[in-house]
């Protein structure tokens, strides 16, 4: 990486200017249905508000891991995922240092200051971006924020933007590779993002809203995205997000049994040994905790991360089902004007 | 006709030489502010130069009969703010900045990529499309256009609308149009100009654009952009310069096609931030090309429906200097819905109204675009209309239920987790 930012004061917030947004939005939207990532460049300015003024894509890796998609495996061997996830990532290094060097010429900022992925339908508490955040924060820089952007909730007339970080605390947790637990609202900190614009792109924003450039505000050359929030059609969101809450659901379950039967080998180890008394409740204790320390425990950071998701989704539906109410009681009031009006008529006539 | 002869160059260097044509130079009717230095010669051609962007006769006219090709300059709004980002990080004292263009001609090739792609994604979220309330909508915006009384037709030709209705998943067939340019990417080119001399950087446009490729292989070279150049210390500001012509030069080595210059006015001379794209012809006299004209070209703007997302809300924020933020509250936007749905509905019975009181000329097509989009609501008889309200309530409180559930049961285990699991 280029330039390491001083961290003076931790991000609270991300001015994403309409540029970067777009070649986001572009990249991501084009690019469907495979999930893609870039690189964000920018410039940290004061009260910790941290500015994105450009962004460029990474280039597809050759095989490009369907499994982003949905989740990645994490019942995969994660040793034998990074070193694949290295060797793509070489090739898109050297690629982002040229493109870095390129950009320095025509006066783009250059600073690196994070990372974009698409994400699907919200799904961000994966261990893989997990990582990647991890790397960007230990090794770029501790301001270093991940953007994700939603192809699939944004079809529904809404743009979906996320900024997240890791806190503190999951950043100390996974360096010094301890198996506590941490809440899971306290993994990824939601860092809240402004579109802003220069004096000049405003001007422009404002010429095309006032139709200047084409009738582009009443007629949609591409298309009018107002009435897509007008879809009543609620039933594929919802049974996609249920579908989704299952399968993280049954992931939860599984590794909720792997703590089981790691906590009964352990228990049965210590029983093995047959002592009795005080002592072997204080034996037990600092087995269970050698135990739990040790490196083929299971992890509590999965299944934290899936509790996070699965709550990620609840608050999804919870928000969608919303809106669907306020459509559809809309619907009801207008269809029952329409009768009341037919009736009127009829009976006037 | 303000056909303006501008500055030819060195007489010296034969007109075949490659990159030193003479530039002749049609200023657009709006900016007729030329500061035009009439070569010697130039009178002798400013005959033939009027011919030819009257499309008659004359010297110019009579070559082959070429008619200047009406052809569209679609622009996604990247790439004018792409443009006016490159404008603000100029180098100090520079003039203008360049830089080249990417995109697709006539749309077929990018455009197809672009429906398979949003063929698959549509399937996969609206796999099971919903009951009768959806096609409602759907129709009802599908008919969009309907509403709107103007129309040209060029235009209408290009409304390629990915509708998520059966039209999506079919693309309408289209119609042998004309020749079209969608530009949806731009990169800075550093370049520096002195006079008559123009350096371009050459290396860097191969290799910026070799980067670019790599992330997006669909991508053309399409032309390239220029920011409008200061006259007078600034306070003046023209679209199209001497050396314009010698850049188009190169640009024209680096595209398949003819490539297309496109001048956004940052002068603000004007309340306003022109947009223009140029086509250059070359103009010739018995055979011999002596100047390149630069002819204006249709240009509108057009995004994808994401893009669009993006874009009107940042124009809903341009007031504000700070910015807004990204997302927006749920009910306000379903009221601007709402809103934009009676006012189109008012226009539409205003029209009606008008017809009926004479005081509009009626038109055909307008009243038969009408009444397809109220045929296209479908009558509802009011028990079917319940069991569909009901059905959905009903599903919509499940779900909710289901994940206040499951969002309990998460919390209770946490609790338990952090009380215990120390």
């Amino acid at each position: 990486m280029a330039a390491i930012i001083e961290a003076d004061a931790p991000v609270t917030s991300v001015k994403l200017e309409g540029l970067a947004a777009l070649k986001i939005i572009k990249h991501c939207q084009e690019s469907l249905p495979t999930m893609v990532t870039g690189s964000l460049l920018g410039l940290m300015i004061e009260d910790g508000c941290l500015e994105i003024t450009h962004a460029f894509p990474f280039p597809e890796p050759p095989d490009d891991n369907k499994g982003d998609i949905i989740k990645t495996g994490h019942e995969e061997d994660f040793n034998a995922k990074t070193i694949d996830d290295e060797a793509a990532a070489l090739d898109g290094h050297e690629f982002q240092l040229e493109m870095m060097k390129m950009l320095r010429e025509v006066n783009v900022d250059n600073n690196c200051v994070g990372w974009y992925q698409s994400m699907y339908l919200g799904t961000h508490s994966t261990m893989s971006l997990l990582e990647n955040q991890l790397a960007y924060q230990a090794d770029l820089s501790p301001n270093a924020v991940v953007v994700l952007y939603d192809p699939m909730q944004t079809a529904h007339g809404q743009l979906v933007l996320k900024c997240y970080r890791l806190t503190d605390e999951a950043v100390r947790l996974r360096s010094t590779g301890k198996n506590n637990f941490i809440k899971p609202n306290n993994i990824f900190q939601e860092v809240p993002v402004t579109l802003s614009n220069p004096g000049l792109v405003r001007a422009l924003l404002r010429d095309i809203g006032d139709g200047m450039h084409g009738s582009y505000g009443a007629k949609a050359n591409g298309a009018d995205t107002t009435f897509d929030r007008l879809d009543l059609s609620t039933n594929p969101y919802l049974e996609k997000h249920l579908e989704f809450l299952c399968s993280w659901v049954d992931d939860l379950a599984a590794e909720q049994y792997k703590f089981q039967h790691y906590t009964r080998s352990l228990r049965n180890n210590v029983d093995n040994r047959n002592a009795k008394g005080r002592k072997a409740k204080e034996e037990l204790a600092a087995a269970i905790e050698e135990g739990w320390a040790r490196n083929d425990a299971p992890r509590r950071l999965e299944s934290l991360l899936i509790s996070n998701q699965i709550k990620t989704y609840c608050d999804q539906v919870e928000k969608f089902t919303g809106g669907g109410f306020g459509k559809l009681y809309l619907t009801k009031g207008l269809h029952y004007e329409e009768e009341k009006k037919v009736a009127s008529s009829t009976s006037t006539s | 006709m303000t056909a303006a002869l501008l500055a030819t160059h060195e007489s010296n260097l034969p007109p075949m030489t490659h990159g030193c044509m003479p530039a002749l130079l049609l200023n657009s009717p709006a900016l007729s502010k030329s500061t035009s230095a009439v070569a010697a010669n130039a009178v002798a051609y400013a005959g033939g130069a009027d011919a030819t962007s009257g499309g008659g006769g004359g010297e110019a006219g009579s070559r082959g009969g070429i008619m200047i090709p009406a052809s569209t300059v679609f622009v996604h709004p990247i790439v004018l703010l792409s443009v006016l980002d490159h404008h603000t990080r100029r180098q100090e004292g520079a003039g203008r900045v360049i830089g080249t263009l990417l995109g697709g001609r006539d749309g077929d090739r990018h455009r197809k990529i672009e429906w398979s792609s949003y063929r698959v994604f549509k399937r996969m979220i609206l796999a099971a499309s919903f009951e009768m309330p959806s096609t409602v909508w759907y129709q009802g915006r599908k008919k969009d256009d309907a509403f709107h009384v103007e129309n040209s037709a060029p235009m209408k030709d290009s409304l390629l609308t990915p509708f998520p209705s059966s039209s999506a998943l079919h693309p309408p067939p289209r119609k042998k149009k004309k020749k079209q340019v969608e530009i949806t990417n731009a990169f800075a080119v550093p370049h520096a100009e002195r006079g008559d001399e123009v350096a371009i950087g050459k290396d860097f446009n191969r290799q910026m654009l070799a980067l670019h490729l790599r992330a997006n292989p669909r991508e053309t070279v399409v032309g390239w952009y220029a920011t409008a150049l200061p006259v007078d210390g600034g306070t003046d500001s023209k679209c199209i310069a001497d050396t314009s012509s010698l850049i188009h030069e190169f640009y024209a080595g680096e595209c398949d096609d003819d490539p297309i210059h496109l001048v956004v006015d940052t002068g603000l001379s004007v309340d306003a931030l022109p947009i223009r794209a140029y086509k250059s012809i070359p103009v010739c006299v018995k055979g011999e090309p002596l100047a390149n004209m630069f002819h204006e070209m249709r240009l509108s703007l057009k995004s994808s429906e994401s893009e669009r997302i993006c874009v009107d809300r940042m124009i809903a924020s341009s007031a504000d200097k700070d910015g807004a933020p990204a997302t927006r509250d749920e009910g306000a936007a379903l009221q601007l819905s709402m809103e934009r749905l009676l006012a189109m509905l008012e226009t539409c019975s205003g029209y009606v109204d008008g017809v009926v009181d004479g005081s509009i000329s009626p038109d055909d097509e307008v009243g038969r675009d009408i009444s397809e989009a109220l045929s296209s609501v479908p009558r509802i008889r009011p028990e079917v209309f319940d069991k569909m309200f009901n059905d959905s309530l009903q599903d919509l409180l499940m779900v909710t239920y289901l994940s206040n559930i499951t969002k309990t049961q998460l919390l209770i285990a946490e609790k338990l987790n952090e009380t215990l699991g120390k």
